[in-house]
């Protein structure tokens, strides 16, 4: 059953979905923005970008995280629900809350996996690469957003993202 | 008690978890089995990262939320009525070639139902076509031009089989167009059947329609140009594509507003975006682990017991990719499916490009057969008609389209004509 959402949590998730639409939107622009950079710096100039590859790399994982985050408070994440397409719309609500909580389960571990990994990355990487390290928190930082928004749709319900806001 | 997990997490599945929670739940899983780390699946997300046409997939989606939102639908649907309304059964061949082209950007994703759809539906009903056939064809046409370039399909299957992206895109062109060809004889019939009145030609009205969505047709003209002149790569493709229809659409047309729609539109195509690749991401990990574990070798194994020739894997791969495009979406099957296939059709000597081609028609079927076709439930949103109804309605176009199927799957020419 869900509760009813305070309104300390329901700003709070306002909030973070505004930082999560501005960041996956700045990531695209900048992705564009670098690739578009290279190929008129690479035609008209004859240079490049410094680190253009690096960085572009880096900005899909920002688009895929932050869009899949925003994809979970739109209920947009692809399914292949066919036991669900043939219930009752009602059954289907009930449902949502331990199917949710087990993806907030899943998620963690998986944002646990990811610390450990980057962790390892960071006492490896060279004094010159550090900078790179810190573009790979996104990973960690990814599923644990993921894995908030869904212990949240599992208590509360998701927050209705819609394309107007 | 793997099994249990296994079937438990399936069984999850089909109630609705999200894929990539389910396949992130198969991934911890199997690393737990096979006594790995599973920070490992982290690693495979680096990898994925640095995979060199990656990024094509951002742009390209960019590039084709915008054209939905913009006026491309509208100035699509002049442009080939101008130039081929005319012909008999001419109004179904603007929706076949206006849907095409639109999907080819749009990626499939259902966007061309939604805009294309409620266009073409009351005017193919004044121009006098019945409801049923009108319903059947706007609903299978919403996946028509998926083997076209820049196809989201086509480059996801690239990246994750490993093939160049490049040959998938000119392997596409001939079953593509031979499709738009057969549905467009299919109504060519209907028009003639029923007596469809025609409108007259006219240069002023295909001059109008031309200086409107020149632009427009221009686009799959400069992508091909640059990434087969050499000019280009895909990804440098794709963010030339964006840029191209930010302008056409914020200052050429201006319908939409830079500053206003924009973050929409951003967010729009993340959402889009990241629903697809967070499944590639954990994906990934998991059909490695089974290719590890020689799961696919296991398959092969079995099936050179049973299966003894080309022609008996190809009949048993098209029933087999058909029920997988009944159960799950194009991407989804591409991601999970693809990586297992492929050592298996190579050992029968299937080429790896025909193969793609053969896997993205049969997951293009798929799209409008119950029980998940998308096509089907987006129709059924848009026209306000039950699911059942629509596939009934769909049946001629499907019966064409398995046709069509078994002459790309058996004529591997159809495909690999440029390769002679």
């Amino acid at each position: 059953m869900l509760l009813n959402e305070p309104r300390l949590i329901t700003g709070f998730r306002h909030a973070l979905i505004r930082m999560e639409s501005f960041m996956a939107g700045a990531s695209l622009l900048m992705l564009l923005g670098l690739i578009f950079g290279q190929v008129l710096a690479r035609n008209f100039f004859s240079t490049g970008i410094p680190h253009a590859e690096i960085l572009s790399r880096y900005m899909v994982l920002y688009v895929a995280f932050f869009g899949a985050v925003l994809a979970v408070e739109s209920s947009k994440h692809i399914r292949i629900d066919v036991v669900a397409a043939c219930m009752k719309p009602e059954n289907i609500r009930r449902l949502q809350p331990p199917l949710y909580l087990i993806s907030s389960i899943l998620c963690g571990i998986m944002t646990w996996a990811a610390i450990r990994f980057w962790y390892d990355d960071w006492q490896y990487a060279a004094e010159h690469e550090r900078w790179s390290s810190i573009l790979a928190l996104i990973t960690p930082f990814g599923f644990s957003l993921l894995s908030l928004h869904f212990l949240l749709g599992a208590v509360f319900s998701p927050a209705k993202v819609n394309s107007e806001s | 008690m793997t099994l249990l997990l296994v079937g438990l997490l399936i069984l999850l599945a089909l109630l609705g978890l999200p894929l990539f929670v389910a396949l992130a739940g198969g991934s911890l899983l199997a690393t737990y089995n096979a006594g790995l780390d599973p920070a490992i699946l982290a690693v495979e997300l680096n990898r994925l990262a640095s995979s060199p046409h990656l990024a094509a997939i951002p742009l390209f989606t960019f590039a084709g939320v915008i054209l939905a939102a913009g006026g491309a639908p509208q100035r699509m649907i002049q442009l080939f009525n101008a130039s081929v309304g005319w012909l008999p059964g001419g109004m179904a061949g603007v929706a076949i070639a206006s849907c095409a082209f639109f999907t080819a950007f749009s990626g499939a994703s259902g966007v061309t139902i939604l805009a294309l759809g409620g266009l073409m539906f009351p005017m193919l009903l004044h121009a006098g076509y019945k409801e049923r056939f009108t319903l059947g064809l706007l609903t299978t046409s919403g996946s028509l031009g998926l083997l076209f370039a820049p196809s989201l399909a086509i480059l996801l299957y690239g990246i994750v089989a490993g093939v160049s992206i490049d040959q998938l895109f000119i392997a596409g062109v001939v079953p593509g167009f031979l499709l738009m060809l057969m549905l467009g004889l299919y109504a060519l019939y209907i028009g003639r059947k029923a007596n469809i009145p025609r409108h007259k030609f006219s240069v002023a009205v295909l001059a109008g329609a031309l200086r409107e969505g020149v632009w427009d047709i221009l686009l799959p003209v400069g992508i091909l140009t640059g990434i087969f002149g050499g000019f280009v790569t895909i990804t440098e493709a794709s963010a030339c594509t964006a840029v191209y229809v930010l302008l056409l659409e914020g200052v050429i047309h201006r319908e939409i507003h830079l500053i206003k729609h924009l973050p929409v539109l951003l967010r729009d195509t993340a959402v889009l975006v990241g629903s697809i690749l967070i499944i590639l991401s954990v994906a990934m990990g998991l059909t490695n682990l089974l290719i590890d574990a020689q799961v696919p070798m296991k398959i092969l194994e079995w099936m050179s017991l049973h299966v003894d020739s080309q022609l008996q894997f190809l009949l048993l791969l098209n029933a087999f990719l058909l029920i997988v495009g009944c159960m799950m979406d194009i991407f989804s099957a591409i991601v999970v499916v693809a990586p297992l296939i492929l050592p298996i059709a190579e050992s029968y000597g299937v080429n790896s490009i025909h193969l793609g081609i053969i896997f993205l028609a049969n997951l293009e079927l798929g799209y409008s057969t119950p029980p998940v076709g998308i096509n089907l439930f987006i129709a059924s949103q848009r026209f306000g008609r039950p699911v059942l109804s629509l596939f009934r309605a769909a049946i001629p176009f499907l019966v064409l389209m398995v046709i069509w199927l078994a002459l790309i799957t058996y004529v591997p020419f159809l495909s690999l004509w440029w390769k002679q």
